[in-house]
C-alpha cells in the first residue's frame, strides 16, 4: 500500500519568519526541534547502524556467506553456532537476515530515488509551467492514479524481466505520483515568491529557475516523503516477493525470508521472526524519523515553540 | 452541484479510454499466451483457439473490437474460464471484496481515529508516542505474517475461527483483522494531523476562552473538521482496498476481485485483466466524486470547483 | 494497541502449541489424527481440489482437479476398480476383445439415461470420442486417442478417401472401437476422462457455456450443483444415475484453494474431510508420519529436469551425462525433501506389472567429472553460464538452488536460476526457450509407454528437442508387439537407451501426500491417485468402530 497522501501546510510564509525574535534559518530550528524528538533521533541512530552494517556484510568475518548451504544440517533453532538458526537448506539466518537488509536497504533506497527524480522533476515542471501544461500533465497523473498500481507492477516484471535493475524501475514508477503532486502543489505556491521574479529579472532561465531556485525550496516536505516512501518500497517489495516476483534466488530480501518463513510458521518460527524482527524494525524507524522530520519541518508548529 | 457532477462523470470516459487502451496494449505485448498448459496443444488446435477468440485478426482489428464491446459492458468470456463471461466473473467477486474492504476500512477507522485524536489532544506526550507507535507497528508487520499468524493462533490452536473461505460471520474475523492493521495506521496518522491543524485554529481557541470543556471542544467543533483528511483519503483507500487485499484473499482463499486481478495477469486472461482494470478504474473514480461531494458537506469552506 | 494484543496473544498460542499437533477430539487411545476429527453432519464429503480447473469439459481437459470434478458427474464405459485402479464394468457391462487384438466391442447397459432423462446410447460414446478427435475441439488430450485406427490422421484433417476412423455404433447399446495396431492398456485407456461420453444437444445449444450450472447435463454418480469462481464445486447425488443405489454421498464440495498451506489449515481444522495429495507442504511431511491419517503411497508420478538439446553445449551428449551425473539425488529427497519423496533414477516410475526398470541414473561425481572433460570443458573451464528454469513454488526453488550447488561443488559450473510465473514458465518450456527446465510427468494409464512415448520425435510433450530414430524405432516395434514379456523387454531397452542419451535428468519419483479422516471410508490410495467418489461415505460411528486397517 503506497503511503497516504500526506496534509501539508502551505511553505514558510515570510510573515512568520520576520516575526520569531531570533532570526534563524529554517534548518537549524528544524534541526533543533528534531533533535527534541527523542523517538525520531532513536530510529535516526538505528538506522544509520544498520546501513553501516548492511555495508560492511561482506566484511564481517563469518557472515561474509549467506548462500553455503549444509542439506544435512537442515532447519535447527538458534543456537550458539548459529545465534538465529538456520533454514531448510542449512543456510545460516543470521547472515541471510543481514545480506538480506543491504538488498532490502538497497532496493528502497534506490526505487524510492527513481520516484524522487522522476516526481520532482515532473512536478516542478507542471507547477511552474501551469496552465495549459500544467492542467495536462495533472490529468496524466490522474488517470494514472487510477490503475491498480500492482497490476502495473506485476506487468512490468512479468513482461520485462525479474532483473533487479527492473524492480527498481518498477518500484520506483509507483511512488512518483504522490511526489509529483506534492511537488507541484510546493512549487504553484512558491513560483509567486520574489526570489523568483528576482531571477527571473537577472535574466535566469526556466531550467535554471526550476531546478536551482523553486526546487530547493521545494526540499523540506520533499525529505519528509522520502523518508515515508523508502519503507513503503521495502514493503512493496515484500509483498513482490510473496507472489514470487521479487528479487530472485540467491539473492533474498527481507521480503522473500519474511513470505517464505512465515509459511513455515508453525515449523520454524526463527525463520520469521529474525527477518520480520528486522523488518518491521526498520520500517518503524523510517516511519517514525519521517513523522519526526515532518513535526520539525512544520512552521505553523514554530510559532508555537519560538 | 448537478453541473459538477456531470461534468466528473463526462471527464471519467476519456480517463476509461485511455487506461483502456495502456492496459491493452500492455497486455498484447507481454510474452505468453493464454492457451498453455502442461500437456500440449497440437498447432492445429491452437490455430483452432486463436481464431476462435480473434487473437488471429490484426492487433488493431482486435483493437476496435475491445473498445466497442467494452462500452457495451461486454468484455468476452474468461480466456482461462472460457465457460464464464468476465462480467459475471466480476460481478460475483465485486461484492466479497467490497464487504471485506468495508469490514477493514470501518474497524480501521473505529480503531484509527481515536488513536489519532488522543495522540494530538496529548501531543508529544507518551501517549501520543505510545499510540502512534502501537499504530505504526500495523503498518511494519506484512499481513503476510501477520495473517499466518493469526491463523495459527487463533484458529489452529484456539479453534475459535475458520482458518479459511468465506463463509459465515466467523470467517470475517481473521480476514479482516490482517487487512485493517496497515489502514489503523494511516488513519490514525491522518487524524492526528488533521486535529492538530484543526486546534491550532482561532475558533477553537474562541471555544476554548468561552469555557468549554476540552472534550466538547474536541469532539463537537474540532472532529467534524479534524477527520476531513481521513474522508479523503476513504475514498481512494476503500478503492486501493478492494484491489490490495490481493494477500489476505490468497491467504484466506477468499474469492475477491484482488485474486482475479493477479492470477489474470499471471495466466495472460487478456479479457479478464481487461474487464478487471476497468471496473476498478471507474470504482475509484466514482469513489472520488463521492468524496468530494460528501467533503463538501463536511467543510463548508471547500467549494465545488 | 489492539494489534500488538493480538500478535502477542498469537505469538504466546504459537509458543504453546507444540508442531502441528492439536487434537480437539481426542481418540482414546491409539493412532493420532492431525486435527480435528468430528464428522460432518449428514453425508457431505468436503475436500480440497488445489487449483481451479479452468474447464470441466470431459472431453478437453487435462490435470488432476478437472479430472476429479469431470469423474464426479460423468462416468464412461468402464470405471477404475477404487483400490487397484483396474478397469470395472461402468456404462458398458460387458465386452469382447477379438482374437488380433484391435478390435473391441462394448455392449452398453440397458435403460442408460442422461440426467434430463434423454437415453444414453452407443452413438453418444461415437459422436463424443469423434468431437475430441475433431481439429476444431483442439482437445488438449486428443493423443490418448490416436491407438484407435486412423485417429492420428483425421485430428490432423488428414483423412484421405478410403480411411475411416475406427468407431462404431451398429446399434443403441454396441459400441465397436477398432484399434490401428494392439494396444494392451487401451481398456485402461477407456475410464479416463478424455473419454467419458458427453451430451450432444446441450454442447450445441449452449456452446462454451454447457458446463454451467443449469445448462449441464451429466450420466456420473453426482449432478453440478453450483460452481462459484475461485471458490468451490458443489455435488449433489443424480437420482438417474444407473447405480445409484450405491452411492452414499448426499453431497459433495470440491474446494477450489490453490495455497497448501491454506489446505493443510483447512484440514486440520475440520472444514475440509481430504486433503488431496500434493497440497501439504513438504516441510510439514516428516511431522506428518506420526499421524494416522496420513498416507504417502508410491504413485506413477516422476519429477525430472528437461535439457534443451537445441541450445549449445546441450547437443554434446557428454554435457548432458555429466550434468545428470553430478546430481546428487538422495541428499536432495533425504535431506531437503525430508524423505517426502524417493529418489529416483529413471524416467517411468515402478510398479508397472511386468516391467524391470533399468538401472538409471546414478549420483556419480568423479565420471561426471570426466564427462564433462570429454565433452570439451575439463573442470568447467569455459563452460557458458546457464540457468534452471522453473516456476514459482518453494519446493522448485529450493531444489533448484541444491542443484545449482551441486553442479557448482562437482563440475565448476556456474548455474543462474530462472523463476517465473505458470504462464510464462509453459510459454517458455513448451517454446525450448530454456537452458535447463524443471518438469513433472503423471502417467495417464498404468504402463511404462505413458511416459516414454513423450519423447519421440516432435511428440508435442517432447519439449526438449530429443530427436533419435532408433529410440522411435524402438518405440514402434514395441507398439506392434503382441507378446507382453517381449514388449516390456523392449520398453525397457529404449528407456536405458534415453537415460544413457540424458535429454531428461530424473530427480524423485513422487509420493502422494494426503491426509483423509478416519471417519472417511471407501476412499484409497491408488497408484493413478484417482479415486472413485461412488463408494465413498462418511461413517459417522467411526471410533465407536475397532480400528481397521484399511491398507
Amino acid at each position: 500500500m503506497s503511503g497516504a497522501a500526506p496534509a501539508f501546510a502551505p511553505t514558510a510564509d515570510a510573515g512568520a519568519l520576520a516575526s520569531s525574535s531570533r532570526p534563524e534559518s529554517l534548518w537549524a530550528d528544524a534541526w533543533k526541534r528534531l533533535r527534541r524528538n527523542r523517538a525520531a533521533v532513536c530510529s535516526g541512530i538505528f538506522l544509520l547502524a544498520l546501513g553501516l552494517l548492511a555495508v560492511s556484510a561482506p566484511w564481517l568475518p563469518g557472515l561474509a556467506n549467506p548462500t553455503a548451504q549444509d542439506l544435512r544440517l537442515g532447519a535447527t533453532p538458534p543456537s550458539s553456532a548459529h545465534w538465529f538458526g538456520t533454514d531448510e537448506l542449512g543456510r545460516d539466518t543470521l547472515a541471510r537476515v543481514i545480506h538480506g537488509g543491504r538488498i532490502s536497504l538497497l532496493v528502497g533506497l534506490v526505487g524510492t530515488l527513481v520516484s524522487l527524480v522522476i516526481g520532482v522533476s515532473y512536478g516542478a515542471v507542471a507547477g511552474y509551467r501551469g496552465g495549459r501544461t500544467d492542467e495536462m500533465m495533472m490529468r496524466a497523473v490522474d488517470v494514472l492514479y487510477s490503475l491498480p498500481y500492482i497490476f502495473l507492477v506485476i506487468l512490468l516484471l512479468v513482461f520485462f524481466s525479474r532483473s533487479i535493475l527492473m524492480l527498481f524501475v518498477a518500484l520506483g514508477l509507483v511512488q512518483w505520483l504522490t511526489m509529483a503532486r506534492i511537488v507541484r502543489g510546493q512549487v504553484l505556491s512558491l513560483k509567486q515568491q520574489n526570489f523568483v521574479e528576482a531571477a527571473r529579472a537577472l535574466g535566469a532561465g526556466d531550467g535554471a529557475i526550476i531546478f536551482r531556485h523553486i526546487v530547493p525550496n521545494t526540499l523540506g516536505p520533499v525529505i519528509v516523503y522520502t523518508t515515508l516512501t523508502v519503507p513503503a518500497v521495502i514493503l512493496q517489495e515484500a509483498f513482490l516477493s510473496f507472489l514470487g516476483l521479487g528479487v530472485q534466488p540467491p539473492a533474498a530480501s527481507w521480503g522473500t525470508l519474511v513470505s517464505d518463513g512465515a509459511r513455515l510458521l508453525a515449523l520454524f518460527p526463527w525463520l520469521v521472526i529474525f527477518p520480520g524482527l528486522a523488518l518491521s524494525l526498520t520500517l518503524f524507524c523510517f516511519n517514525f524519523l519521517g513523522d519526526g522530520l515532518r513535526d520539525a519541518l512544520d512552521p505553523q508548529d514554530r510559532r508555537e515553540v519560538s | 452541484m448537478a453541473a459538477f457532477v456531470l461534468r466528473r462523470v463526462l471527464l471519467m470516459i476519456p480517463t476509461l479510454w485511455v487506461i483502456a487502451t495502456l492496459t491493452f496494449f500492455l497486455m498484447r505485448l507481454a510474452p505468453g499466451g493464454p492457451f498453455l498448459a502442461e500437456k500440449d496443444i497440437p498447432p492445429a488446435a491452437k490455430a483452432q483457439l486463436e481464431k476462435a477468440y480473434g487473437l488471429d485478426r490484426p492487433l488493431g482489428q482486435q483493437y476496435l473490437s475491445f473498445l466497442t464491446h467494452a462500452a457495451r459492458l461486454d468484455f468476452g468470456p474468461s480466456y482461462k474460464f472460457p465457460a464464464r463471461q468476465v462480467r459475471e466473473i466480476i460481478f460475483e467477486a465485486f461484492p466479497v471484496s467490497l464487504e471485506l474492504g468495508l469490514w477493514a476500512l470501518l474497524f480501521a477507522t473505529l480503531i484509527g481515529v481515536p488513536i489519532g485524536v488522543i495522540a494530538a489532544v496529548k501531543q508529544n506526550s507518551g501517549a501520543d508516542f505510545a499510540a502512534m507507535a502501537a499504530a505504526l507497528a500495523g503498518v511494519s508487520i506484512p499481513n503476510f505474517v501477520l495473517g499466518p499468524a493469526l491463523v495459527l493462533g487463533l484458529s489452529l490452536t484456539l479453534f475459535l475461527f475458520p482458518p479459511a473461505l468465506w463463509e459465515g460471520p466467523q470467517s470475517r474475523i481473521l480476514p479482516v483483522l490482517t487487512l485493517s492493521t496497515a489502514y489503523v495506521a494511516y488513519i490514525a496518522r491522518l487524524t492526528r494531523g488533521g486535529m492538530l491543524e484543526v486546534l491550532r485554529q482561532d475558533y477553537i481557541r474562541t471555544a476554548r476562552a468561552k469555557g468549554l470543556p476540552e472534550r466538547k471542544v474536541v469532539f463537537k467543533h474540532a472532529l467534524k473538521l479534524g477527520i476531513l483528511p481521513v474522508v479523503s483519503y476513504l475514498g481512494p483507500a476503500m478503492a486501493r482496498i478492494v484491489m490490495g487485499s490481493i494477500v489476505v484473499e490468497t491467504l484466506f482463499a477468499i474469492p475477491g476481485l484482488g485474486r482475479h486481478l493477479v492470477n489474470g495477469a499471471f495466466n495472460r486472461d487478456y479479457t479478464l485483466v481487461l474487464g478487471v482494470v476497468l471496473f476498478y478504474a471507474a470504482f475509484l473514480m466514482t469513489l472520488n466524486l463521492v468524496v468530494d461531494i460528501a467533503y463538501t458537506r463536511l467543510d463548508p469552506r471547500v467549494e465545488l470547483s | 494497541m489492539q494489534r500488538i494484543a493480538l500478535v502477542l496473544l498469537a505469538t504466546l498460542a504459537l509458543a504453546c502449541a507444540p508442531h502441528a499437533s492439536a487434537v480437539r477430539q481426542t481418540s482414546s487411545t491409539g493412532p493420532r489424527y492431525f486435527g480435528d476429527v468430528t464428522p460432518p453432519v449428514g453425508n457431505v464429503l468436503t475436500f480440497t481440489n488445489g487449483a481451479e480447473p479452468e474447464r470441466i469439459d470431459p472431453g478437453v481437459i487435462s490435470g488432476q482437479p478437472d479430472g476429479r470434478v469431470a469423474r464426479a458427474i460423468f462416468e464412461g464405459l468402464t470405471t477404475p476398480d477404487p483400490r487397484t485402479m483396474e478397469p470395472q464394468p461402468g456404462l458398458a457391462y460387458r465386452w469382447e476383445i477379438s482374437a488380433d487384438g484391435r478390435t473391441y466391442t462394448f455392449h452398453l447397459r440397458p435403460g442408460l439415461v442422461w440426467s434430463d432423462g434423454s437415453a444414453l446410447t452407443a452413438q453418444d460414446f461415437l459422436w463424443s470420442w469423434r468431437r475430441v478427435l475433431a481439429p476444431e475441439t483442439a482437445s488438449r488430450s486428443a493423443g490418448l486417442l490416436f491407438p484407435i485406427d486412423h485417429a492420428q490422421a483425421f485430428n490432423e484433417g488428414k483423412l484421405e478417401n478410403g480411411m475411416q476412423l475406427g468407431l462404431a455404433a451398429p446399434d443403441d447399446s454396441t459400441f465397436v472401437v477398432r484399434l490401428a495396431a494392439p494396444t494392451s492398456y487401451f481398456l485402461f485407456l477407456t475410464q479416463y476422462y478424455t473419454f467419458l461420453p458427453v451430451p450432444r444437444r446441450v454442447i450445441e445449444k449452449y456452446g462454451a457455456r454447457w458446463t454451467n450450472p443449469g445448462n449441464i447435463v451429466s450420466n456420473g454418480p453426482f449432478l453440478l450443483d453450483k460452481w462459484r469462481q475461485g471458490d468451490r464445486f458443489e455435488f449433489v447425488r443424480n437420482p438417474r444415475y444407473w447405480d445409484a443405489q450405491s452411492v452414499k454421498l448426499d453431497r459433495v464440495v470440491a474446494l477450489s484453494v490453490d495455497d497448501i498451506n491454506t489446505c493443510t489449515n483447512l484440514y486440520k481444522a475440520g472444514v475440509a474431510d481430504w486433503n488431496t495429495s500434493g497440497n501439504i507442504p513438504s516441510q510439514f511431511i516428516p511431522y506428518m508420519r506420526d499421524f494416522a491419517d496420513f498416507r504417502a503411497e508410491p504413485y506413477q508420478g516422476v519429477y525430472f529436469y528437461s535439457i534443451n538439446l537445441t541450445r549449445k553445449p546441450f547437443d554434446n551428449p557428454w554435457v548432458r551425462r555429466a550434468l545428470a551425473y553430478a546430481v546428487d539425488r538422495e541428499t536432495i529427497c533425504r535431506d531437503l525433501l525430508k524423505g517426502a519423496r524417493d529418489p529416483w533414477g529413471d524416467l517411468a516410475p515402478y510398479g508397472y506389472p511386468g516391467y524391470v526398470n533399468p538401472p538409471g541414473q546414478t549420483f556419480d561425481p568423479a565420471r561426471a567429472r570426466a564427462c564433462l572433460a570429454r565433452a570439451g570443458y575439463p573442470q568447467g573451464r569455459g563452460f557458458p553460464r546457464f540457468a534452471i528454469l522453473f516456476n514459482t513454488s518453494e519446493d522448485h526453488r529450493r531444489i533448484a538452488e541444491a542443484v545449482q550447488a551441486m553442479w557448482k561443488n562437482v563440475l565448476g559450473i556456474d548455474v543462474t536460476l530462472a523463476n517465473e510465473e505458470w504462464g510464462s514458465y509453459l510459454q517458455d518450456a513448451t517454446a525450448l526457450h530454456y537452458d535447463i527446465a524443471r518438469r513433472s510427468w503423471i502417467g495417464d494409464y498404468l504402463d511404462p509407454n505413458s511416459f516414454l512415448a513423450c519423447f519421440r520425435t516432435g511428440d508435442g510433450n517432447n519439449r526438449t528437442g530429443f530427436a533419435d530414430a532408433r529410440y522411435d524405432a524402438m518405440l514402434d516395434r514395441a507398439a506392434t508387439e503382441l507378446d507382453p514379456g517381449r514388449r516390456m523387454a523392449i520398453l525397457a531397452q529404449a528407456e536405458t537407451f534415453l537415460l544413457d542419451q540424458a535429454p531428461v535428468i530424473p530427480i524423485y519419483r513422487y509420493r502422494t501426500s494426503e491426509l483423509v479422516k478416519p471417519y472417511v471410508r471407501g476412499l484409497y490410495p491408488t497408484p493413478l491417485d484417482t479415486h472413485p467418489l461412488k463408494g465413498v461415505w462418511i461413517d459417522h460411528d467411526w471410533n465407536r468402530a475397532p480400528a481397521v486397517a484399511r491398507r
